[in-house]
């Protein structure tokens, strides 16, 4: 699906990523983790090639990265990142039916198969019933559950998100990893929050000042010496016992 | 907005639009019969010798480029607001107005007289304006739309600066033709200016239709609209492009008419919607309907003299601003 060799980048003087290399199979669900300035946003824009990588290569669905026109990459990456309500009224049914672009035409009018599409993406997000609602009615969730709807349309072969939990309430928060998780569309997450990272990705890339620390299932990445190292706080990780998941809990000295 | 909405409101000013064009061919000077105005239109031979040419060579023409200038403009200030996001945008911000005035000064002024028509001077002017102002921006890319808006003001002010020394050493009479030119006025339209005018507002219209999904997308911002597969800088250039070719032929026939491409796209995106095939079309059809009326009350206010056209829209934008500020419903 998608494959990373030793990609590097450097913005100006610095280095912003240094030999990054993973690849993500068809149904996984991968997760970003590091600290602020550790370059999980500027990978993620990599691989939407609003950057280029200054070394090593990118592969998407076999192909290289650079050799997709605006309009292939659009039919097989949707972004979702967080993105402010949009300025103008525009209804629920209209920014959901944004994500045909890519498919159509100078001319073309959206046909009923189309129509077709934005009801079952609304109704996969379970907003088909606001779909001649305004955007200046949804709350946070329900306007980042139809920026999804919006990637659904697309119909994508890899869906993006970017810190796609920010600012978002912890029902709201999950219900988003829940609804992406199950879509059946590969999901490359930037995640801010380890105990999310754990609970909802089959693979964890952990960064720390753009280099690569461990790439793996959450109990090869999540070690207590290695998210010391990087976050710069003592932590210890457990198994959750009823939801079998592992817990990441940070244990910072007092400052008094 | 709903459907249903959108295409009873269309529906209306259609027939609103249809019902004051016929209405305006009765306006003007000349008093002509209803039953003549008939006639003429249906190809037959009126009782008044005159009515035929009042008709086919005064009001028609006039008449038509009221609906051309005024749906040219609307569109054109819709496209702006859409593509830069900002409900403020004009199709006069790229110092168009004080280009075309710095021509029509230079070719009235300057040049011998009647060797260049004041309108090719303004177009050449207005273009100059134009390029100016996309010099000065090329190198950020049409990322930042303000710094367009900047610029088209400082070149604004240099342009109007040089017209307005050249005109305070000139002739009264060839001064006060210019400046009374730059208030705005369609009568100096004919069927020339309907030929310009008709295929360039068309062609703008077709392109920013057939670019309805891009403009779109640009309405919730530049990277979601790039994770769409747009190339926001060239749509966006292109736009600009487009739109200040279609204002700059406007300009050149019936001098400044400002506040319309302001303050059409705000009522239309009230009573037809916001994304762009409702408000492009509601642009051209409310836009022309609004010219035609402040023509007619150019015409019909005083007695045996007409107001010029920019005095009136920029008097009823104006206040229409300030009432929209004052709601802040902007």
């Amino acid at each position: 699906m998608l494959k990373l060799s030793a990609v590097s980048l450097q913005l100006g003087t610095q280095t912003v990523l240094h030999n990054i290399s993973f690849s993500q199979q068809h149904d996984e669900f991968i997760g970003i983790i590091g600290p602020n300035g550790a370059g999980k946003s500027s990978l993620l824009r990599l691989i939407q090639r609003e950057l280029a990588p200054d070394s090593g290569n990118i592969m998407l669905r076999q192909r290289a990265l650079a050799r997709y026109s605006n309009l292939e990459l659009a039919k097989s990456l949707a972004v979702v990142s967080q993105t402010a309500p949009p300025l103008f009224s525009l209804t629920v049914e209209q920014v959901a039916t944004m994500g045909l672009l890519p498919h159509k035409s100078w001319f073309e009018l959206s046909n009923s198969h189309d129509k077709h599409q934005v009801a079952l993406a609304l109704q996969q997000v379970g907003l088909l019933h606001k779909a001649s609602q305004l955007t200046d009615t949804l709350s946070g969730g329900e306007l980042q559950r139809l920026y999804i709807a919006r990637a659904l349309v697309q119909q994508p072969a890899l869906l993006l998100l970017d810190e796609p939990t920010n600012h978002l309430d912890v029902q709201y928060q999950h219900q988003i990893l829940q609804l992406t998780r199950s879509l059946a569309i590969p999901v490359l997450a930037c995640l801010h929050d380890l105990n999310l990272a754990a609970m909802y990705c089959d693979k964890i890339l952990l960064l720390n000042k753009g280099r690569q620390c461990a790439f793996g299932a959450p109990a090869e990445v999540l070690r207590p010496d290695m998210l010391q190292e990087v976050f710069g706080l003592p932590c210890e990780v457990n198994m959750q016992s009823r939801l079998r998941k592992l817990q990441v809990t940070f244990m910072p000295e007092p400052v008094c | 907005m709903l459907k249903k909405h959108y295409a009873l409101a269309m529906l209306l000013a259609v027939l609103l639009l249809l019902f004051s064009m016929l209405l305006s061919l009765n306006v003007g000077s000349a008093t002509l019969s209803v039953s003549d105005i008939v006639k003429v239109l249906s190809g037959q031979v009126p009782q008044s010798a005159l009515a035929e040419t009042i008709i086919w060579q005064i009001r028609l023409p006039r008449l038509l480029c009221a609906v051309l200038v005024g749906a040219g403009l609307a569109i054109s200030g819709a496209i702006l607001q859409n593509a830069s996001r900002n409900p403020l945008a004009d199709p006069y911000l790229f110092g168009l107005m004080a280009g075309a005035g710095l021509g029509a000064t230079l070719v009235s002024v300057v040049l011998p007289p009647q060797m260049v028509s004041m309108a090719l001077g303004a177009f050449c002017g207005a273009l100059f304006a134009v390029a100016l102002v996309f010099m000065v921006c090329a190198g950020q890319n049409w990322r930042r739309i303000e710094i367009t808006l900047l610029a088209g003001v400082a070149v604004s002010f240099m342009l109007s600066a040089i017209s307005s020394f050249i005109l305070y050493f000139a002739e009264p009479f060839a001064a006060n033709r210019v400046i009374f030119w730059l208030m705005g006025s369609l009568s100096p339209v004919n069927w020339h200016s309907v030929l310009l005018l008709a295929p360039v507002t068309l062609l703008v219209l077709l392109l920013a239709l057939a670019l309805r999904r891009q403009l779109d997308a640009l309405l919730l911002s530049d990277d979601s609209a790039r994770t769409l597969g747009v190339n926001t800088q060239r749509l966006r250039l292109v736009l600009l492009l487009a739109t200040a070719l279609l204002t700059a032929c406007i300009v050149s026939q019936c001098g400044g008419i400002a506040f319309v491409g302001l303050m059409i796209p705000h009522i239309v995106r009230h009573f037809f919607g916001v994304t762009s095939v409702r408000l492009l079309l509601g642009c051209a059809v409310v836009g022309a309907l609004f010219m035609i009326w402040v023509d007619n009350l150019a015409r019909t206010v005083l007695p045996q003299q007409e107001i010029p056209l920019g005095v009136i829209t920029s008097l009823a934008g104006s206040i229409f601003f300030l009432l929209i500020m004052r709601r802040q419903r902007l």
